[in-house]
């Protein structure tokens, strides 16, 4: 279970404010909302990359603040990330991106890495890529490559921040079938980050949305499509007219 | 409502705070900095005995660091041997009309400072920039967080292999940079006064003194140069234009150190060997 | 990414053959650039208040830096020369010996070097992000001529700038020489200003240094936004390009240095 409470953090305006957020265990949580709410900010709060001005960071029980950097290390090992701009290492091969977790996080035996990498590019219907440079996939490819990644850890917590960003629809929809699957799969937790609200309300159990640094609504999917809160109706349904 | 336009007492005040505050600010900055450099220092001196580094990584930077600069360094050697010896010439013969000691004392020169320094200046610039665009990309396109979270330092990863590659690469560059120039101010000062290379390969002036101050600083400088360009890259920001900014503070910075560098070891040399 | 055409009887010369090509390629196109500079400045068809806006940022980025690489090397050139000082007791020779090497070599050569660092790669990383980012195609498409807007502004901005700070670096290498003079050999300051204008150093010798400076401002000025506006390839050709700047512009530095240093005498 992933809670925080009261976090804030300023740079030279305020960028979260008093966020209050409980995501329940193996629950896939939508994190919504305008350009520059604080989504991103938010996420890597909970992996430990940014530290909050105050407030409070616990994930299984565990504060994510009061560890330094040998229990960060081992914290990690339980989360896997996809960053917005999938950040795969362009001096190594996707088999390398791929297995590079697994080598640095649990030291596993060469055969059995090779294997999980295999296993891990079917699953992404990316067969064959092992020996490939990310210089010269496509970003529908990278963005899979970055899925694969972030899940061959098997880790109980995962993050994707803006999974589909840049895909054409019929493989937007296609990724995020595939991590809803992989949610139910892992039993996972899991926070999505993504602008494509029509997708994304589709795979999600519970909603978040954030404006302007503050979280203004936690509910189910329903509750979000039926908000009374009428900037979060407005968001959610992609009206032009309304309060934002 | 009127607002008087005449400076108040108390603006004045503000503005002189402003500037006390502007001026304690820098200093803090500056001091902050000084302390997270020595923090990125001291872990890769710790991540080069204790840490997993990145062999692949240590070998390309040798190759990049050593061979490619080659090339580089031989022209500027040359050029800078022929200009000393050239000036050198020029200005000893108006005091004095005796050349003799030329080539000894332009040996002594190059090896109690100027292969040493110049080499640093000039790979500040190539190694420098070039460290720090590599680790700056990688910090805007986020590849430094996704390293992080898969529990690998970017210190032990990046800057590790670096450190040492360049620490290694950096006396043979010197060496041999020292070699260009010797033999390109030997041309000149054969070309244009007409003295013997016999005369002029003289090593009677060089002591251990100068040797201990010019090893000394290869080791700095090759210290000095990647960490500093590393820590420029790990703190870049902001997109392309971050990466260019973190470029250009690693060459500035790296360029800023060699000189003060150059300044301490020589004046501590001087005071002890005279 | 260059391309594996090594033949397979002597890679070794194809390699260099193509570097050579490569580097021919890069002076082909500072001439081009310059010749447009050139007749944009003739015609006075550059914008003034960009020139203004780049000078005066130049300068106050630049000031810190020369302040303290001059100071610096005033220094050093004293403590190179106390030993051979001591050895003939020419104390009331320091003066010159020091102020020789520094007007005419040293205090040009490093000002330039340091304010390519600063300025040049700073030059080309704007005009890089500009590039990769469209912005120039979209001046032409405003019919608006990049080269007298952006490029002719800054390249005499950096000319200027350079022209300046080796003035202003010529003098407080002196001043640290002084007072190094002072810390290392107990020469008084007075001693060591007499010894500079005892007529064995000349304004020429100040003027030699300027001259130089002056090339070294073209040299400069003509790399960084030659490298930056054939920026390619996001963050990372940003990156390369401010690499390549700073190398070519010392490597042409020197190269004309030693040109100099015999033209001018």
């Amino acid at each position: 279970m992933i809670r925080l409470e009261g976090v804030c953090k300023t740079f030279d305006r305020p960028v979260l404010s008093d966020v209050d957020l409980v995501v329940p265990e193996s629950c896939l949580f939508g994190l919504i909302g305008p350009g520059a709410s604080g989504k991103s900010l938010l996420l890597r709060m909970i992996t430990g990359l940014m530290r909050p001005d105050s407030g409070k960071v616990t994930v299984a029980g565990n504060d994510v603040l009061a560890m330094g950097d040998m229990q960060l290390h081992e914290y990690r090992k339980g989360i896997g990330m996809l960053f917005q701009n999938n950040a795969l290492f362009d001096f190594m091969t996707v088999a390398e991106n791929i297995a590079f977790p697994l080598r640095r996080l649990f030291h596993l035996p060469e055969s059995e890495i090779a294997e999980r990498v295999a296993e891990r590019l079917s699953r992404v219907d990316l067969p064959g890529f092992e020996s490939r440079l990310p210089a010269g996939l496509s970003g529908g490819q990278k963005k899979r490559v970055g899925v694969a990644r972030a899940t061959v850890t098997r880790a109980p917590i995962v993050l994707y921040d803006e999974p589909a960003a840049g895909l054409d629809p019929v493989t937007s929809q296609k990724i995020f079938d595939l991590l809803r699957a992989e949610q139910r799969a892992a039993n996972a937790t899991v926070i999505m980050v993504s602008s494509d609200l029509d997708r994304l309300l589709t795979v999600t159990d519970r909603v978040g949305m954030m404006l302007d640094g503050r979280l203004i609504f936690v509910g189910t999917t329903d509750e979000a499509r039926n908000a009374a809160d009428p900037r979060v109706y407005q968001f959610v349904h992609g009206n032009v007219d309304g309060p934002l | 409502m009127t607002v008087s336009t005449e400076p108040t007492v108390r603006d004045l005040q503000r503005s002189r705070s402003a500037l006390a505050g502007a001026l304690g600010r820098l200093f803090l900055d500056l001091l902050e900095t000084a302390r997270d450099l020595y923090r990125v220092f001291v872990l890769t001196l710790y991540y080069s005995v204790r840490g997993e580094g990145n062999r692949p990584a240590f070998f390309r930077q040798m190759y990049e660091i050593g061979n490619r600069s080659l090339g580089f360094l031989s022209i500027v050697m040359g050029f800078i041997g022929m200009i000393l010896v050239y000036q050198g010439g020029l200005q000893t013969q108006r005091v004095v009309p005796d050349l003799s000691l030329l080539g000894a004392t332009f040996l002594q020169l190059l090896v109690r400072d100027l292969a040493a320094s110049i080499c640093a200046l000039m790979l500040a610039t190539r190694v420098g920039a070039g460290i720090a665009a590599e680790i700056g990309s990688m910090v805007v396109t986020e590849q430094v967080d996704a390293l992080r979270m898969c529990a690998t330092d970017p210190i032990d990863y990046l800057i590790r292999p670096r450190f040492l590659a360049c620490l290694s690469m950096f006396a043979a560059l010197v060496v041999l940079a020292a070699g260009v120039a010797f033999l390109a101010g030997m041309w000149t000062a054969h070309a244009f006064f007409g003295i013997n290379p016999r005369t002029f390969a003289n090593v009677s002036m060089v002591s251990v003194g100068d040797l201990t101050i010019g090893l000394t600083k290869c080791v700095a400088y090759g210290a000095a140069i990647p960490v500093i360009s590393g820590y420029c890259g790990l703190t870049a920001f902001g997109g392309s234009e971050g990466v260019g900014a973190a470029t250009t503070r690693a060459v500035v910075n790296s360029s800023l150190a060699v000189i003060i560098l150059n300044f301490v070891i020589s004046g501590a040399g001087y005071l002890a060997f005279g | 990414m260059s391309a594996e055409t090594s033949s397979a009887s002597s890679p070794a010369f194809a390699g260099l053959a193509q570097r050579a090509n490569e580097w021919l390629g890069v002076v082909g196109g500072f001439g081009v650039l310059l010749v447009e500079i050139l007749r944009r400045t003739f015609r006075r068809d550059f914008d003034r208040s960009e020139f203004l806006r780049n000078l005066y940022r130049m300068g106050i980025k630049s000031m810190p830096i020369v302040t303290v690489t001059a100071l610096f090397t005033g220094g050093i050139m004293v403590i190179q020369a106390a030993p051979i000082v001591q050895r003939y007791g020419a104390y009331g020779l320091l003066g010159w010996g020091a102020g020789f090497g520094t007007l005419r070599e040293i205090a040009p050569l490093l000002t330039a070097l340091m304010i390519n660092g600063r300025v040049g790669a700073n030059n080309t990383a704007e005009l890089g992000t500009m590039a990769v980012t469209e912005q120039i195609d979209a001046l032409r498409a405003l019919a608006i001529d990049p080269i007298g807007f952006l490029v002719a502004p800054r390249f005499l901005a950096i000319v200027t700038t350079l022209f300046l700070s080796t003035i202003f670096s010529d003098a407080l290498a002196l001043v640290g020489a002084a007072y190094a003079g002072l810390g290392f050999l107990g020469v008084e300051p007075a001693v060591f200003y007499r010894g500079l204008t005892t007529g064995l150093l000349g304004f020429g010798d100040v003027a030699h240094g300027l001259e130089k400076s002056v090339v070294f401002g073209v040299v400069i000025g003509l790399s960084s936004c030659h490298f930056g506006l054939s920026t390619k390839g996001g963050a990372p050709g940003v990156g390369r390009s401010v690499n390549s700047t700073v190398v070519a512009s010392a490597a042409g530095i020197f190269v004309l240095d030693y040109l100099l240093s015999f033209a001018l005498s």
